[in-house]
């Protein structure tokens, strides 16, 4: 597959606010990170990380994971009591709900 | 047609029409017996507030179950699916030549009958073509299929032609260049001074003075591309500006090289953020307010808040010119807030700047369900009046013929209202996988344009439930 991702331009496109020290920087592309968490996903997803760079995606990775599966455990729940306050919303206005 | 069309901004016609053709008048009350849009959902006791939080619900609904979907190889998998479609450069060499110069007789008939055809809208080639045709249903191919105006543009051909009698009468005919640091606010202003023309001004009832706006449009637009060269349809002609954007929606794209392809519907939005311009992003964000503006001046409360202002000696015209504007400007700003949000959801370093012009694609679904929205069944309603006076321009028949359409459309209306909506979830959600890394921070990236988007669809939702009335003092 071809990449036709769209790109951004690291130097013109970010901002450090003045006195800010940057967190973490790509070593390939200069692109600043408020973490160093978000750096070594964007190193592994971008770029051709070397086998440390490796090591640390994938420890970057397995950390979103555990977060992830909370929010979504989150989202689902969210999910379903929208659809059921919906739904006995629904009813209620129609005259249904007994 | 009647109260849609009506609600779409293209009232003139149907006031106008009113005394004229007794079918519209029957069309009209057969719309207004399935009761408001809201009414019309599935039964006829569904009240119209449920139906604005339902949009609401069902938009922050699908940002929920967007979050499911992270699989950033599989996402890509479905943006970038293209078939190449075969072209030939033989069949294009002649076709388009073809199509500008059929397209430029329409015109020219358009300013013939506009002139001198008969002032009953619904017989009116020019009022018809125009409204009925190419602003409810040519726009509506260029979102649906693809961009097809570079082709069939009628001020191409004479802007070639006047260009190469210039070429021979001068040797030293140069282009003109308009400075860069206007970026494409001329088209954003030319927009704006279009609507605000549409919605302030008889041209939509009256052929006389619809002629004289397109004479008007013909003579700037090929003096601009004359002179500017094909800069003026990139930057300024806004016509041109919102078929190429709505282009960007459609299934059928032009690939980097050239090539035709299909994609499916939104997905070529995820793969460009918007060229770094002065004005792309606020000539995006106009093209959707000029949706609500158009809609919010025909609704009952537009008319209580205005009829208060103009008795205290305001001209009614400023009073929608500030508007105009004003809206606009709200629109901008809320915008520009979102983005500068991100900067704090998403915890990055990305200038507001950027991301503006990152997401910026992703309203234009939006944008485009709306118009769909608005004119389908205005489109629909009057196409059998179009196709019967398009046969004989100068000799429409009597008594044209309008559809009446059954009173589930008002649903119909809605889920394309939504649609855009959901695609435009879609592509942000996209969008946000391409800019940030990992999963977590591109999801929180789009808490602040959800919270917006959800206020926005209940807005627009309440805007096209309304009853329809006419906008006053204009
Ligand atoms: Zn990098």
């Amino acid at each position: 597959m071809t990449d036709h991702a769209p790109t951004l331009r690291p130097v013109r496109d970010t901002a450090v606010p003045d006195g800010e020290r940057v967190a973490a920087r790509c070593p390939y592309c200069e692109r600043p990170f408020r973490s160093d968490h978000g750096r070594d996903l964007h190193v592994g997803e971008r770029h051709d990380p070397t086998d440390a760079e490796r090591e640390r995606y994938e420890a970057a990775l397995e950390e979103e994971r555990d977060e992830l599966w909370l929010f979504h455990a989150k989202a689902v729940v969210a999910l379903g009591v929208i659809y059921a306050a919906t739904v006995i919303l629904y009813m209620a206005v129609l005259g249904t709900f007994f | 047609m009647g109260r849609d069309g009506q609600r779409a901004g293209w009232r003139p016609l149907a006031r106008a029409g009113a005394t004229a053709v007794v079918v519209l008048a029957l069309a009209g009350r057969a719309a207004a017996h399935s009761g408001s849009l809201g009414g019309s959902v599935a039964s006829a006791s569904v009240p119209t507030w449920l139906v604005i939080l339902t949009g609401g619900i069902v938009v922050g609904g699908s940002f929920l179950f967007t979050t499911l979907l992270t699989d950033h190889e599989a996402m890509r998998g479905v943006n970038w699916w293209r078939v190449a479609l075969p072209t030939s450069a033989q069949l294009r060499r002649v076709a388009v030549p073809a199509l500008r110069a059929v397209s430029f007789g329409v015109l020219l008939i358009v300013v013939a009958t506009g002139l001198a055809g008969p002032t009953t809208p619904t017989q009116n080639f020019a009022l018809l073509v125009v409204w009925v045709g190419w602003w409810a249903g040519y726009t509506t191919t260029t979102y649906l299929v693809g961009n097809t105006w570079p082709a069939v543009n009628p001020w191409r051909a004479p802007t070639r032609f006047v260009r190469r009698a210039r070429d021979r009468l001068f040797d030293d005919a140069s282009d003109g260049a308009l400075p860069d640091r206007w970026g494409v606010w001329p088209a954003v202003a030319g927009l704006l001074a279009l609507v605000f023309l549409e919605v302030v001004s008889p041209v939509g009832e009256n052929p006389r003075l619809l002629a004289v706006v397109v004479l008007g449009y013909s003579l700037a637009t090929v003096a601009g591309a004359v002179r500017y060269g094909d800069a003026w349809f990139d930057r300024v002609d806004p016509v041109s500006r919102v078929f190429a954007a709505y282009g960007r929606v459609a299934p059928l794209q032009r690939d980097f090289d050239g090539s035709l392809t299909l994609r499916l519907p939104g997905t070529a939005l995820t793969e460009d953020p918007l060229p770094d311009r002065p004005g792309e992003v606020a000539f995006v964000v106009a093209l959707l307010w000029v949706t609500t503006y158009d809609g919010l001046v025909a609704t009952p409360t537009w008319a209580a808040a205005v009829e208060p202002v103009v008795s205290l000696g305001v001209p009614a015209l400023l009073v929608y010119a500030v508007v105009l504007l004003a809206g606009f400007a709200a629109f901008l700003g809320v915008y520009r807030l979102a983005a500068r949000n991100v900067r704090d959801t998403a915890d990055t370093y990305v200038t507001a700047r950027a991301i503006e012009r990152w997401f910026a694609p992703a309203l234009l679904p939006i944008a485009a369900g709306y118009h769909l929205a608005h004119f389908l069944g205005y489109f629909l309603g009057l196409a059998p009046a179009l196709g019967a006076v398009a046969i004989s321009p100068f000799a429409p028949p009597a008594n044209p013929m309008a559809l009446v359409l059954p009173g589930w459309f008002g649903s119909v209306k809605l889920l394309c209202v939504l649609g855009g909506h959901v695609l435009a979830i879609w592509v942000a959600h996209s969008l946000s996988f391409e800019l940030f890394p990992g999963v977590l921070a591109a999801i929180r990236s789009q808490y602040p344009s959800v919270v917006v988007m959800v206020f926005y669809t209940m807005s627009s939702l309440w805007v096209i439930t309304q009853p329809y009335a006419p906008p006053p003092f204009v």
